[in-house]
Order: structure tokens, then C-alpha cells, then sequence
């Protein structure tokens, strides 16, 4: 596989996390314009653990997380009261606050007679660790893809648990939830740190790929465009936001000569699928119908047709 | 006046109105009854513009009704006074009445129907600079006629105005309804109050589950049993 | 004491222009009941309209003014056909992630047409700042505070002697109600976008002409501003808006003055913030109310 089509699939890999991050929110009916914060949260933990603290990847990838979801939720107390629009600003305005603070903040350890660390608005350069530690970008990519699979698998198993009918009760209608005696807010700051603990994982993953990150990039765009892939891809399904990314990054990526009006159509495109499809292409009902036509064909159901007379 | 004929209206999967058929004569009250659910406010909706059917046609004086905006159907001569009254909070008495009158240009006419109004319901007359948010129930419900009153319509549609009201105010509305009655307006009156109802009505029907199950007089529905036993309480002596 | 002063002065004069952005912003929100992400863009669009029959034809204030405004409008009501009036009653999220669908697709359509960073504007008033004691004033922010002014108080006599207002007020009021006594809803509301994105377009064409430079982050930084003294102000309120753009641009000054401008920024974003948690209605407008259908409508 050449290298150009490896970075694109770690791309891809790693845009799917913060888009499964917005979709955890959207579950629980909230829109999110921040989760762009969790992810720089997760970049700059665990870039500082293992680039100055010299943690193995996992465990920096795993504090990322920590500190990603820790903070999510703590945003998520506050935040409770809040919905739809109001929320939604909130979310916007944390994010931003985020992303200037990293502005201001300085965190830099002489390793090797030079200085790394966070600096401000300068950044965070020099997160070696992969190529310090020899791991290719086809090993990183593996491992890219085998951390979204077991997210994938988490979905999978949270989609058919209690868990997972709160959170979209929760998303339905808040205050028949609560009638029905679901402590909300309990489960709203969970739904919040779960998804943190996604963008976290994104972040780390960024941080180490690129090895380079630095405040401006941690902007409200990232933020919407997670938001806007579930959008796009569905909400029945974990599924729904890689479909937005994959369209995203994986078509008008690589067609080149769309490069300078991505934008334009992208733009375009949501546009144009929201009036048409508002909950996304692979929004609940259609989820369901596949589910439905699968069933129908199975083979099990199959063999008892052939055993009527 | 009003000929609506196999009316369907549905909300995504569900059909609130199965086929619905009826006829308002002009110069009375017509009194659709009916449980909770049952479609009513659907209908008036429906007729009002602000639902589309699915299929079916409703006929002002001949005129095809399904398919204008609100806004033309309001120039045709409807007025609905929905359920809940849905006065503009934020304005005050006088101004929800100029509202009523949005799409008259006539401004000496405006003014004076404004007087008569004023005449009609007096405690409206007393609070006209009053936000019609902090009005009580029955005084939103007096504006709210008077509001849809203002545009001088030939049919004026009631949607349950004796909801969430104390006997006294509702006394009080249905006077105000058979005194407009008197003055000739044609009257379609969606309600749950069949007692009070009856008092009023010229003709009813009944609606259960987006269907028309009644279609007759006062005396025969007094007369129906089910009816009797369902909706207005009490239990004839079979003899 | 006199930099305190200065400063405040300062403040209400930027904090002007965020109320007029504010003004438009809090117009559409008030009539849809959704918010547009792409205010801010427009009116960029205008904007750079604006710019490039400078740029190419120096053409003269009033024309420049003239085109940002006239801009602005068009791109809004771009904005507005494609992204709220298709959408059903329930939509509001639809709408809002659409609108912003649309701001990536402007920024981007007017960074391919003029791809520098920044571009000149022709400056409002080109003399010598005006001096009230020891108190510094620019003529060109003393115009924009009192443009505001006469905004705000041309909006208030539309909304309240105008046809056009009451349709609007009705429609804030209770929309199916609106519906009711004949205002013809969608016509109002595209009405209404153009007028709030004629408002931005004045607001935009004010600060461009005193800064007298428009930059590739103007869209963004107009969204942001509008939507903060908005917020602030109270979603829906009109004077509350004016209020509120004020107020956010006092505090700027200041936090600027003691902290410098990162801080300043920081300080609005937090500002914000804390006015959501705390108070979500904003300081004039009223608090938020849960859909739900377990009431009916509202709990």
C-alpha cells in the first residue's frame, strides 16, 4: 500500500473518533460544537506523556483518554440544565476557551539538551514517540483500526443494552425519561465522558501520527464537522458517522482536482442531505428496514421455509 | 357552506383523519363532538391550512380550500380560534386585535369593528393595554375569539373554547357563542362540553378515531344511547 | 481613572458594532427559532463585494457601503432558501448545521475569488481623532455608535409601526397563531432575513471602514462577536441585544488593557459561558423552555 493511501486511511481512522465522539452526544439528543476541545485534551496528554514523561504509547494514549473524559464530564455537571441551543453554544464556547488556554500554556522539560513541550501558540513539536520506537506507518495504521474496531464492538454491545435504550430515551424526550425514573443528568455526564474518552483516544492518535500540534488547529471547524458527519452518515447507527467521514475525506480527498472547492460542495452537500434526509442517510427507520430485510433473508429463516409442505 | 369530503390527514404513518365527510351549513352552529384523540383538532387544522391532507377536498362555498397557504384560506373568510387560544403574549390586547385584522387595509372599518369588540366582550375593553400573556384563561379565550372575529370571516371555526375553563367562564363563552349565532355568523364548534353544547347547536356530528360516527340533530343524539351513556353522562331507562 | 474612562468610551464605541450584529442575529433567531451560523459569513460575502469594486474600480464609500450591503442580503438570502425554509417546524438542528454547511462553503467561495489575507477598505472618516477633554474619541467609531443608535431605533419603529413589524411580532409571538390571522409566515421570514442581513451588512461595512482592512477571518469573527452579545443580551430580545454588544465590548476593552487580547478573547468566550450556566435568558431576554411531549407543548 503507498503512502499516500496509508495516510489517508489514518486519517480516516482517526476523524472517526471525534465524529463517534459528537455522535455519543447527538444519542442523548444534544448537539455538541466541542468536541474538538477532547481531542486536543487527548493530543496534549498524551503527547506530554510520552514525549516528556517517556510513558509507553498505550498507557499515554490511555491517560489521554482519562484526562479527555474526566474533563468532559466535569464540563458536563454544569452543563446539565442545558439543551438544544443553549447547549450547543456552551459547548462552543468551552472549546473555544480550551483552545486559548492551550494558547497560554507552557509545559516544556530540557530532554536531551532541548526543550519540548507545549509552548503556547507555537505548539507541541516533537512527539516522537513512533519513530523513536520504529513502529511504521502500517503498524500505526493496524493499530488505528484495531482501537475503532473495538470502539465499533462497544457501540455494537451499548446499541443492545439497557445502557444504550436510556441514552437514546434520553435523546427522545428528556422529561418522559425522567418520569419513567431514569436519573438523566446521571446518565447525560456518563454519555459526556464517553465521549470525551473518544475524542481523547482521536487526539492522542493525531497527536502521535503528526507529531505535531498546536492550538490553531483544535478550532470550531473540527468541532462542526464532527458534528456534521453523523449528521450526514446517520444517527441509527455507530456506523452513520464513519459513512460522513468516509464521504468526506474519502471522496473529495482524493479526487484531487476537487481539492480547492471542497468546501463548496461539502458545504453543498450537507446542505442539500439535510433538507432531504434530516436525520441522516442511515437514520433510524432505515437501520431498522435493513434490519428487518436481513432477518427476513437468514438462513435460518430460509430452512424453515424449506421444511413447510 | 362548508363541504368537506373524504378527508385524509395523516402524521407520517398514522392517519388522524381516515376519511373524513361532512357539510357546515351557513347561519348556524355545527358541533363536532368527540374523545380526546379523536382527530377533531386535526380537522380544524386541516381546514385552516396549517396541515396538508393527504388526500380528499374541502369546499368554501365551492371554492377548493386544500392546497392554500393559511394566509389565503384566512382571506377566503376562515378564522379559527384554536385550541389552547395561542394569543401573542408579548402583545397587548389591542394590538392581538389589530393582528386579527392583518390582512384588511380598511383602517375606519378596523377602528370601529375594534369598538365592537370592545362593546362585545368589556373585559377585554378594561385591559386593552394589558400583555395578553398575563391574561387569565377566560379572558385569552375572550381574545381569542375577538381576535379572529376582526377579520370578518364567514366561517368562524372554534376549537374546544370551553377548555381548561371554570363553569362560570364557560357559561360565559357559550353566551358569547349563541350571541354571535343571533348576529348570523356560521359557526363550526369542535367541543368536549356536550351539555353545553347541546344548547347551541343546530346540527352534530361525532368523531371517533378520525372517523364520523354521528351525523344528525340535537334531538337524535339526545336520543342515541352509546352516545348518551358516552358523552353526556347519563342513562336512559330502557323501556 | 482617565484610561478607565477611555477604555469604557472605547468599549461602547466596538461594543456598538457588536450590538448591531447582535441585532440581526437575535432578528432571525427571534422569527425561526433557529440559529444561522452563516450570518457572519454573509455578510463577509458583502463584504468582500465590497473590497473588490474597490480594489479594482476605487469606487467611492458610499458605493462600497452600497454593495456590502446589498451582498450580505443576497448571500442571506441564499442562506435562507437553501438552509430554513425547506426544513419542516422541526428541523432546528437540521437548519442550524446546514447553515453552517454553508458558512464553509462561502468562506471558501470568497477566499478562491480574493485568496490574500487581508484586502483594503476605504476609510469612513479619514481625520484627525476628535478630542472630548482628555478623553480620545475617533470620528469613524463615534459614527458607527451613532448608526447603531438609529438602527436599533429604525428597528424598533418597524417592529412597532410598521405592517411588516406586527407580522414579525406575531410570528415571534406564536407562529401558528401568526399563521392564523393571515400573515403569509414564509414571505415574513425571508423578510426578515433580509432585513437582519442588511443590518449585518451595515454593521460589517462600519467596522471594515475603521479598520479600514477586511481579512480572510472576518466571517468567523462576526458570527462569534454577534452571537456572544446576543447570547448575553438574551436570545429574542432586541434591546437586549444592543445591551449585550455593549456590555461585551466594555469588558473586552478592559480585559485587553490589563491582560492583552488573548486574555480579551478568552474573557468573552468565558463570559459566555458563565451567562449559559448561570443565566441562560441573558440579561433581557426570557429563560429557555423545555419541548417536551410529556406536558403537551412546554414544561
Amino acid at each position: 500500500m503507498d503512502d499516500y493511501l496509508i495516510g489517508v486511511l489514518s486519517n480516516i481512522g482517526i476523524v472517526s473518533f471525534i465524529a463517534l465522539s459528537a455522535y455519543v452526544l447527538l444519542l442523548t439528543g444534544e448537539i455538541s460544537f466541542g468536541q474538538q476541545a477532547f481531542f486536543a485534551i487527548g493530543a496534549y496528554a498524551s503527547g506530554i506523556a510520552t514525549a516528556l514523561w517517556h510513558w509507553p504509547l498505550a498507557a499515554g494514549l490511555a491517560w489521554g483518554a482519562a484526562a479527555a473524559a474526566a474533563a468532559a464530564a466535569l464540563v458536563g455537571v454544569p452543563t446539565l440544565r442545558l439543551h438544544g441551543l443553549y447547549f450547543a453554544i456552551a459547548t462552543l464556547a468551552f472549546a473555544e476557551m480550551m483552545r486559548l488556554l492551550f494558547e497560554l500554556f507552557h509545559y516544556q522539560v530540557l530532554i536531551d539538551g532541548e526543550l519540548v513541550g507545549p509552548n503556547g501558540a507555537e505548539g507541541f513539536r516533537n512527539i516522537r514517540y513512533i519513530f523513536d520506537n520504529n513502529i511504521d506507518a502500517t503498524e500505526f495504521l493496524v493499530l488505528v483500526y484495531v482501537l475503532l474496531s473495538a470502539t465499533l464492538l462497544g457501540f455494537s454491545l451499548l446499541e443492545r443494552s439497557r445502557l444504550g435504550v436510556i441514552f437514546r430515551m434520553a435523546g427522545e424526550d428528556e422529561v418522559l425519561a425522567e418520569l419513567s425514573g431514569v436519573a438523566v443528568g446521571r446518565y447525560k455526564v456518563l454519555a459526556a465522558g464517553i465521549a470525551g474518552a473518544l475524542a481523547g483516544i482521536g487526539g492522542g492518535l493525531y497527536a502521535h501520527l503528526t507529531t505535531y500540534v498546536e492550538p490553531r488547529i483544535f478550532d470550531v471547524m473540527l468541532g462542526v464537522h464532527s458534528l456534521a458527519y453523523g449528521l450526514i452518515g446517520g444517527l441509527g447507527t455507530a456506523l452513520g458517522p464513519l459513512a460522513g467521514v468516509l464521504i468526506d475525506i474519502g471522496v473529495l480527498e482524493s479526487t484531487r482536482w476537487f481539492a480547492g472547492y471542497r468546501m463548496i460542495v461539502f458545504g453543498g452537500l450537507v446542505a442539500v442531505l439535510l433538507i432531504v434526509r434530516p436525520r441522516g442517510l442511515l437514520d433510524e427507520v432505515v437501520v431498522r428496514n435493513i434490519g428487518k430485510a436481513w432477518r427476513r433473508t437468514s438462513p435460518l429463516r430460509r430452512h424453515e421455509k424449506q421444511g413447510q409442505p | 357552506m362548508l363541504e368537506i369530503s373524504d378527508l385524509v390527514t395523516a402524521y407520517g404513518k398514522i392517519e388522524a383523519l381516515k376519511g373524513v365527510s361532512l357539510q357546515i351549513a351557513g347561519g348556524r352552529i355545527t358541533c363536532l363532538l368527540g374523545p380526546n384523540g379523536a382527530g377533531k383538532t386535526t380537522l380544524m387544522m386541516t381546514i385552516a391550512g396549517i396541515l396538508q391532507p393527504r388526500r380528499g377536498s374541502i369546499r368554501l362555498d365551492g371554492a377548493e380550500l386544500v392546497g392554500l397557504s393559511p394566509a389565503r384560506i384566512v382571506a377566503q373568510g376562515v378564522a379559527l380560534v384554536p385550541e389552547n387560544r395561542l394569543v401573542f403574549p408579548q402583545m397587548s390586547v389591542r394590538e392581538n386585535l389589530l393582528a386579527g385584522a392583518y390582512q384588511r387595509g380598511d383602517k375606519a372599518g378596523i377602528s370601529a369593528d375594534n369598538e365592537r369588540m370592545y362593546q362585545r366582550f368589556p373585559r377585554l375593553a378594561e385591559r386593552r393595554e394589558q400583555l395578553a400573556g398575563t391574561l387569565s384563561g377566560g379572558e385569552q379565550q375572550m381574545l381569542a375569539v375577538a381576535r379572529a372575529l376582526m377579520s370578518r370571516p364567514r366561517l368562524l371555526l372554534m376549537d374546544e373554547p370551553s377548555l381548561g375553563l371554570a363553569p362560570l367562564v364557560v357559561a360565559e363563552v357559550f353566551r358569547i357563542v349563541a350571541d354571535l349565532d343571533r348576529d348570523g355568523t356560521t359557526i363550526f364548534l369542535v367541543e368536549q362540553n356536550a351539555h353545553m353544547a347541546l344548547q347551541v347547536a343546530r346540527h352534530f356530528y361525532l368523531m371517533e378515531q378520525g372517523r364520523v360516527t354521528f351525523d344528525g340533530t340535537p334531538g337524535e343524539l339526545a336520543e342515541d344511547e352509546v352516545i348518551q351513556r358516552a358523552y353526556l353522562g347519563t342513562r336512559r331507562a330502557t323501556t | 481613572m482617565t484610561d478607565f474612562v477611555q477604555n469604557t468610551l472605547d468599549g461602547l464605541m466596538i461594543g456598538s458594532s457588536y450590538g448591531l450584529l447582535a441585532l440581526g442575529f437575535t432578528l432571525i433567531f427571534g422569527v425561526m427559532r433557529r440559529l444561522n451560523l452563516s450570518y457572519g459569513p454573509s455578510i463577509m460575502v458583502g463584504a468582500y463585494l465590497g473590497t473588490f469594486v474597490y480594489v479594482q474600480f476605487g469606487a467611492s464609500p458610499i458605493a462600497v457601503a452600497a454593495l456590502a450591503v446589498a451582498g450580505a442580503v443576497l448571500a442571506g438570502i441564499y442562506v435562507e432558501r437553501l438552509c430554513f425554509a425547506p426544513m419542516g417546524p422541526g428541523a432546528g438542528i437540521a437548519s442550524m448545521v446546514s447553515s453552517f454547511a454553508i458558512w464553509m462553503q462561502l468562506e471558501q467561495a470568497a477566499i478562491l475569488v480574493l485568496p490574500r489575507h487581508t484586502y483594503p477598505y476605504p476609510p469612513l472618516a479619514a481625520v484627525a481623532p476628535l478630542m472630548l477633554g482628555p478623553f480620545m474619541v475617533r470620528l469613524d467609531h463615534l459614527i458607527m455608535l451613532v448608526a447603531a443608535l438609529a438602527l436599533s431605533a429604525g428597528m424598533h419603529l418597524l417592529l412597532y409601526r410598521t405592517r411588516f413589524g406586527l407580522a414579525l411580532r406575531a410570528i415571534i409571538g406564536n407562529p401558528v397563531a401568526a399563521h392564523l390571522v393571515g400573515v403569509n409566515v414564509r414571505t415574513a421570514m425571508l423578510g426578515a432575513f433580509a432585513l437582519a442581513s442588511g443590518i449585518g451588512g451595515i454593521a460589517g461595512y462600519l467596522v471594515l471602514a475603521a479598520d479600514q482592512q477586511v481579512t480572510s477571518m472576518f466571517g468567523m469573527w462576526a458570527t462569534i462577536k454577534g452571537l456572544i452579545a446576543m447570547m448575553i443580551g438574551g436570545l429574542g430580545s432586541i434591546p437586549g441585544a444592543v445591551l449585550g454588544g455593549l456590555l461585551l465590548g466594555i469588558i473586552e476593552m478592559h480585559g485587553q488593557w490589563y491582560f492583552g487580547s488573548q486574555v480579551r478573547d478568552l474573557i468573552a468566550y468565558f463570559l459566555l459561558f458563565a451567562c449559559l450556566v448561570l443565566r441562560p435568558g441573558g440579561l433581557l431576554g426570557d429563560a429557555p423552555v423545555r419541548e417536551t411531549a410529556a406536558y403537551g407543548r412546554r414544561a
